[in-house]
């Protein structure tokens, strides 16, 4: 499973964060710091858990 | 709350059709000042999700989810610029003549590029890393306001704790001398009554008077606070002014204060209806982030204006340049369409709210606002027994901009 972030939409309030640091790291200011991420075998639950947190909907599951 | 309050209502106009128009006086609707959000359930059930009153003045309120989710985020058809760029500066112009400097609330009031200028020095003034670090004195002062009550088996709520809390975070985080507290609780209670009214701009100038010392002294002798971080960022490359950090002190007196204030108004009400919760949250403290969450959502109360900037088809509706609209966020996060049994508390829902709304503008002090408010539910809980409303004196309410508790009475056993 990979995600996709709409990095340039992110208004940088870490709500991604909040449910996993390790998949969706911030910068200091708080945005969001990558536009893909592998996600790495067993955390496909907190992935989606991630994309439905995030209130600008900029956070894009893609199945594989 | 009589009738004889009520705005007058103006004529519609044409090109709105008789099926949108719905009447719905945000400030002083006598069931909304009852209970705002059964009023707001009530709103959404009865009115289109999209509809125009006539009341104070005649304007459009965006009460639908999806309605004010794409309206947040298309700020070239909805302006934050309330009134039109240069009108906005001749009248200015005007009333700074006879009242001298006043100070504007960037960038709240600005739409980008100029927006993007302002806003992006405060973000990191704000990131989750700034705020997490205060959040020891946080818990600290909650901690000492609930030890002067504990003992006195009731309280009301909002000028005990709900008030003086975010007044002395604020105080602190700025750098604003603490000796001062009474007269900053002065302030925000004069901004309280004058909201939306022609003293409002006296206000403002008040309270930056207040601080303009400190902000003075900060620029000459830097601390570990806010207003010396301030003096360090670049606003578009340039270094920012007095009249600047004046504007950004304004911004944070207005959009910091009253609003978390309210958020633990309705959040403590809602605890003292709901015994059972309070169990619950005693029981397993680690809810409290989600229950805290489902509260901002259950009770969302801001409701931010914008002017539609052009003609223009929205959603199906048809509206007119300078027209003003409301996004009406408390109806939003309690739209069927987007949560199911929108009415009942469910600390495992997993979708997004808009309480700090989207787009753009979206609350900068939305961390600072979690970690206040959960650190008062936490030790609240933790110090206090079962607590419920005193029932002599039911809770009162107020509408308009910001859906508030005027004043919530709690007793408990001790
Ligand atoms: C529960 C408490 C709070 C709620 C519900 C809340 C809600 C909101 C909302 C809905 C907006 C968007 C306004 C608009 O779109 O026109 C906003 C903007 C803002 N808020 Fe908050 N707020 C809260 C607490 C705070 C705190 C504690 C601070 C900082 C001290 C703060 C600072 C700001 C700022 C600076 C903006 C302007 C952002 C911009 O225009 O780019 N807020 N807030
Ligand atoms: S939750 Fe969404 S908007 Fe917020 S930081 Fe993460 S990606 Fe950005």
């Amino acid at each position: 499973m990979k995600i996709r972030i709409d990095k340039s939409a992110c208004v940088g309030n870490a709500r991604c964060a909040n449910i996993s640091e390790e998949l969706f790291p911030l910068d200091d200011d708080g945005y969001i710091k990558v536009t893909e991420v592998d996600v790495p075998p067993g955390m496909e639950q907190l992935a989606k858990r991630g994309a439905r947190a995030c209130p600008e909907r900029v956070i894009h599951i893609i199945e594989e | 709350m009589t009738e004889s309050k009520l705005s007058a209502a103006v004529a519609t106009p044409d090109h709105v059709p008789a099926s949108l128009v719905y009447d719905f006086d945000y400030y002083h609707d006598p069931a909304l000042c009852a209970d705002p959000h059964m009023r707001v359930m009530d709103l959404l059930k009865s009115a289109p999700p999209i509809f125009w009153t006539p009341r104070n003045n005649g304007h459009w309120v965006l009460a639908g989810h999806s309605a004010n989710f794409e309206a947040a985020r298309d700020v070239e058809a909805f302006s934050s610029e309330i009134f039109p760029r240069d009108q906005m500066a001749e009248l200015l112009a005007q009333l700074e003549e006879t009242m001298g400097r006043i100070p504007l609330a960037v960038p709240i009031n600005l739409d980008p590029p100029m927006h993007t200028k302002y806003r992006q020095p405060l973000q990191k003034v704000f990131s989750p890393k700034t705020i997490n670090a205060l959040s020891g004195s946080i818990r600290a002062l909650a901690v000492e306001l609930i030890d002067e009550i504990v003992d006195k088996g009731q309280c009301e709520f909002m000028t005990a704790m709900a008030e003086p809390l975010p007044v002395q975070v604020f105080l602190k985080m700025l750098g604003l001398p603490l000796e001062r507290l009474a007269e900053y609780r002065e302030l925000v209670s004069e901004h309280l009554s004058s909201v939306d009214s022609s003293n409002a701009i006296l206000t403002m100038q008040k309270v930056v008077a207040a601080m303009r010392d400190t902000i003075i002294e900060r620029r000459d002798n830097p601390q570990d606070d806010i207003l010396s971080m301030l003096w360090k960022v670049e606003i578009d490359g340039a270094p920012v002014s007095l009249e600047d950090m004046e504007n950004y002190a304004i911004l944070l007196f207005i959009a910091g204060l009253d609003t978390v204030m309210q958020g633990m108004g309705h959040g403590f009400r809602h605890l003292a209806l709901n015994p059972d919760l309070q169990d619950e949250l005693r029981a397993e403290p680690e809810k409290i982030k989600q229950a805290s969450e489902e509260m901002l959502r259950r009770y969302t109360f801001t409701v931010p204006p914008r002017r539609v900037s052009r003609d223009m088809e929205f959603q199906g509706v048809s509206m007119k340049k300078d027209e003003r609209a409301l996004l009406y966020l408390p109806a939003a996060d309690l739209d069927a369409r987007e949560f199911a049994e929108p009415d009942s508390f469910n600390m495992s829902r997993e979708r997004a709210h808009i309480a700090f709304n989207a787009g753009p503008h979206r609350c900068l002090g939305s961390h600072l606002a979690r970690v206040e408010l959960q650190i008062v539910y936490e030790e609240f809980l933790a110090r206090m027994p079962k607590f419920k409303l005193d029932p002599k004196r039911p809770p009162t309410f107020h509408g308009g901009h910001v859906l508030g508790v005027d004043t919530l009475h709690l007793v408990w056993e001790v």
